[in-house]
């Protein structure tokens, strides 16, 4: 087991971890935050997408030590205060963003990280933008329109 | 008046999946909880001579192994539908003999996932292997491998359905057409792995967390094949992450987790790995149709004979029932006196294919529908207008033997011809570019009668508040279908529909219920909630008549408000039925039990595509889709499943197949890299149009099913538009870029 200290979702936390794990497995089992989700463990679909120090990775491809000293943002961490939310996750219960929802989480970090980037993206550029994040339920078409509209929002 | 229902309302399902908080089986964790895995075959036919998993015990950590050696020998169904005609009865939890190439043998449970699987590589299996049928040719030759103790490979009779006289039928026609169509393996690749976790506790009672679309079936089977009652087996399913039919099935997971919770005296979480999603899940049936038609000079069909040959795969699971589905489909869509149709369904030794959105009628109507477009260009019309001619209508013959409710196909076919300007203008794109458009059509039924009689059950209780719960076994596998069953009763109630919640998810509370599928959740379920609603309707009209002093023909409720007709006289919903001094609150409560035959929904797809002639790429350009649905009832979702549903039938035609060897049985693609499925890149523009022409009288406010139609008709649609962009005719899915450079270069 090694130690690491980071930051989730804001709170600083110390977390014993094996050396192998996953920082998908990390923040599920030992940070208790199934928010996350496990779609492939092999970096195929982006289910487990989460911001670390603000940038987006699969956090399956990440080992949980890798994470040690940095910042990371799960899906619990989005909502700006307990009783609002983000402008993607309105967006996304509006237009029908979420079917099944397994998807959902990675698919909003993902647009978190490419709204902050490029707050105004065309329709193309966030197709390009969630390429990486598999959806199977939705065709994509909801998903790119609550993406569009958060963004508005959010300018 | 419909204030709820045909407005989309906030589903209350999402809240929770977009910060996270919606629990789904895998994301439960128990104080004490095991890892299980399943070491699996690494052959595709054989006898297991030896099994020895003393080394694997050993190892710390490791908990309890388990083989066909030491689980009970229980034949039971892999479908666990109530007892319908197309079932086989054809799998153990762990049996001695393997039948295709990742089959689990052994069941490890541990304290960690790794120790599971370092456990699995020493267990020691030695095989006996045997001659292995691979193909449906093979399974079929004369002599070949018996897969199971029976005289063929056939899992069930074949289905043979007739009507009229074919005989004649060709003789009367002016043209026939004769083709052979294959269609190819896709999965569901729904996004979350199968999970389950089972706990027992002192008294006996298992409780199983689990991902699935038939939570009383899981319950059933369970406690059939372990000797249970069904008071002693609770199933938990809140929300999961989509099935698409394939969640129907057991999968030998839930046994082994069952038996390896009981013995280590611990909860147990066994979970998929996504490669095992393929190898141990359920595909759509690979299959051929041979389909032969006759046609007069002015488009009229004479005959129509088919032979339908599904490939099971290892075990039976749905396979009888989608041959029966998807053959009966070609009684109809496109009107035909004479039919004689033969569907076969085969045992090989490949994975099992399972119940997957469309059941059939996929493969069945990808052939009929291309053979139409063949028909309009031999005969010298235009395949639209063929079709339009030869759609079913109001009173015709559907598939399950009762009359067409509408003129809904005429209608989608119609409505889709004016939003393209039928027949739109040819226009290639640069160079190697050509581009064309197709259509496609398909009907499909919402309910599975006749194949199994079902029952739609909810209760609905009104509290003392006059806040409303519908208690529904219905599943959520993220269609949004409890957020239409509360539409309903708001509706039906005349309440807000912020004022309903739905209880679902739990075995030991909610109505029994047959599953989620068949596209009849809404249909069926709704009609169900919707009957149980109009009885506490009654009851909450009684009490307030008393306190409002009127007779209770003379109130109406609306926004939970019951006014006095004509009058400014009323009170709240909450005022009626809360306690006042002297009078308690009202206890208001209903059930309903709904048991429907069928309606059926149809649709037309407009498509065009753009085929790059140098590299043989198909890009899917845009999609109208057309449905006729009876009652929308809550516009988004409905559209959502429209889109989704395209977007999985885009990656049948272009690009979805998961491809076993054809020599050894192994699974070649068995992961998102290699298995292609659309991606948002890929996406065209949809744009959906829902038509609600044709009601349908067994469903709530006229709804009919939208689940499983979508995936239909987009396929043919692309293979007709690929035809019309670069005249050639394929007869089968996915159709790739290496086949249409051949193509081009053979036909050129």
């Amino acid at each position: 087991m090694t130690t690491i200290a980071l930051t989730i979702n804001g709170e600083a936390r110390e977390l014993a971890v094996e050396p192998y794990r996953s920082l998908l497995d990390v923040l599920r089992n030992e940070a208790g935050l199934t928010g996350t989700k496990k779609g492939c463990d092999v970096g195929d679909c982006g289910a487990c997408t989460v911001l670390v120090d603000g940038k987006p990775v699969n956090s399956c491809l990440m080992l949980g030590v890798e994470a040690d000293g940095s910042e990371v943002l799960t899906i619990e961490g989005l909502q700006p205060a307990p009783n609002r939310l983000h402008p993607l996750q309105e967006a996304f219960i509006r237009l029908g963003g979420a079917q099944c929802g397994f998807c959902t989480p990675g698919m909003i970090m993902m647009a978190a990280a490419l709204l902050a980037e490029n707050p105004s993206p065309s329709e193309e550029e966030i197709r390009f933008g969630i390429a990486g994040n598999i959806c199977r339920c939705t065709g994509y078409t909801k998903i790119v329109e609550a993406i569009q509209a958060a963004g508005k929002e959010l300018a | 008046m419909s204030d709820v229902v045909g407005t989309a309302v906030r589903r209350p399902d999402v809240p929770g999946k977009v910060t996270g908080s919606a629990r789904y089986a895998g994301d439960v964790n128990l104080p004490g909880m095991l890892h299980a895995k399943i070491k699996r075959s690494t052959v595709a036919h054989a006898h297991i001579r030896r099994i020895d998993f003393s080394r694997a015990l050993k190892l710390a950590g490791v908990k309890a192994v388990l083989t066909h050696q030491n689980v009970p020998r229980v034949l039971h169904y892999g479908s666990p539908h109530p007892r319908s005609a197309s079932l086989a009865c054809d799998q153990y939890i762990l049996d001695s003999k393997v039948r295709y190439w990742g089959e689990g043998v052994a069941a490890v449970a541990a304290t960690s996932e790794e120790i599971a699987e370092e456990a699995l590589e020493l267990i020691e299996v030695e095989y006996e292997e045997l001659p292995a049928a691979l193909t449906l040719e093979q399974a079929l030759a004369p002599g070949a491998p018996v897969i199971h103790q029976r005289k063929d490979n056939l899992v069930l009779d074949p289905v043979v359905v007739k009507r009229g006289d074919v005989a004649r039928g060709f003789a009367e026609a002016d043209v026939v057409i004769e083709g052979k169509y294959e269609m190819g393996r896709p999965t569901p690749a729904y996004m979350e792995p199968n999970v389950c976790m089972c706990q027992w506790d002192d008294e006996g009672k298992l409780t199983i967390w689990i991902s699935t679309q038939t939570p009383f079936m899981v319950r059933g089977i369970l406690a059939e094949v372990l000797g249970l009652p069904h008071s002693k087996v609770k199933v938990l399913v809140d929300h999961m992450g989509g099935g698409f039919g394939a969640k129907q099935d057991l999968f030998q997971t839930e046994f082994l987790c069952a038996l390896l919770a009981r013995e280590t005296r611990r909860p147990v979480r066994l979970e998929y790995t996504r490669k095992e999603t393929f190898l141990g899940g359920r595909s759509r049936h690979p299959a051929t149709v041979w389909l032969k038609q006759g046609f007069r000079k002015d488009g009229t069909i004479t005959a129509r004979q088919a032979l339908v040959t599904m490939n099971s795969g290892a075990y039976g699971s749905h396979g009888p029932g989608v041959t029966a589905v998807g053959t009966t489909a070609l009684t109809s869509l496109y009107r035909c006196e004479n039919v004689l149709l033969e569907g076969r369904c085969v045992y090989t030794n490949t994975p099992i294919a399972g119940a997957y959105r469309g059941y059939g009628v996929v493969q069945t109507y990808y052939a009929l529908d291309i053979q139409m477009d063949e028909a309009a260009h031999q005969l010298g019309m235009d395949p639209a207008a063929l079709k339009l001619k030869n759609a079913v209508r109001e009173g015709d013959l559907s598939p399950s033997g009762h009359p067409i409710v509408g003129h809904g196909l005429e209608d989608c076919i119609r409505r889709g011809m004016q939003e393209t300007h039928w027949p739109p203008p040819k226009a290639d794109g640069a160079g190697a570019l050509k581009r064309g458009w197709g259509t496609g059509c398909e009907m499909h039924g919402s309910s599975a009668y006749p194949g199994i009689k079902e029952q739609g059950n909810a209760s609905v209780r009104m509290n003392e508040d006059g806040t409303v719960q519908l208690f529904t076994g219905a599943t959520g596998l993220g269609t949004g279908a409890h957020t239409a069953l509360a539409q309903v009763v708001a509706e039906e109630l005349g309440v807000r529909f912020e004022d309903v919640s739905v209880v679902h998810g739990d075995t030991d509370v909610v109505p029994w219920d047959i599953g989620a599928f068949a596209s009849h959740t809404t249909y069926m379920g709704g009609r169900a909630a919707q009957m149980a609603a109009a009885e506490v309707r009654k009851q909450l009209l009684e009490r307030a008549a008393e306190a409002l002093e009127v007779g209770a023909a003379d109130l109406e409720i609306r926004q939970s408000v019951v006014s006095v007709k004509g009058s400014d006289r009323s009170i709240s919903v909450r005022e009626a039925v809360e306690p006042k001094k002297g009078l308690p609150s009202a206890q208001l409560i209903a059930s309903a039990s709904y048991s429907p035959t069928k309606s059926y929904s149809f649709a037309a797809h407009f498509v065009e595509v753009q085929v790059d002639t140098q590299t043989g790429q198909i890009d899917v350009l845009q999609v109208i889709p057309v449905h006729e649905l009876g009652k929308v009832i809550h516009p988004v979702a409905a559209a959502g499943q429209i889109e989704g549903g395209i977007q999985q039938g885009i990656g049948h035609t272009l690009t979805e197949d998961y491809v076993i060897d054809e020599k050894t049985g192994r699974s070649l693609n068995a992961g998102f890299v290699d298995y292609k499925m659309p991606l948002s890149l890929d996406m065209p523009p949809i744009r959906t149009i829902l038509l609600e022409t044709a009601p349908d009288p067994g469903g709530p406010f006229g709804a009919k099913g939208v689940g499983e139609d979508p995936i239909i008709a987009i396929g043919p649609a692309i293979a007709n538009a690929v035809y019309d962009a670069i005249g050639v005719r394929f007869r089968h899915y996915p159709i790739t870029p290496d086949q249409v450079v051949r193509a081009l270069r053979e036909n050129p």
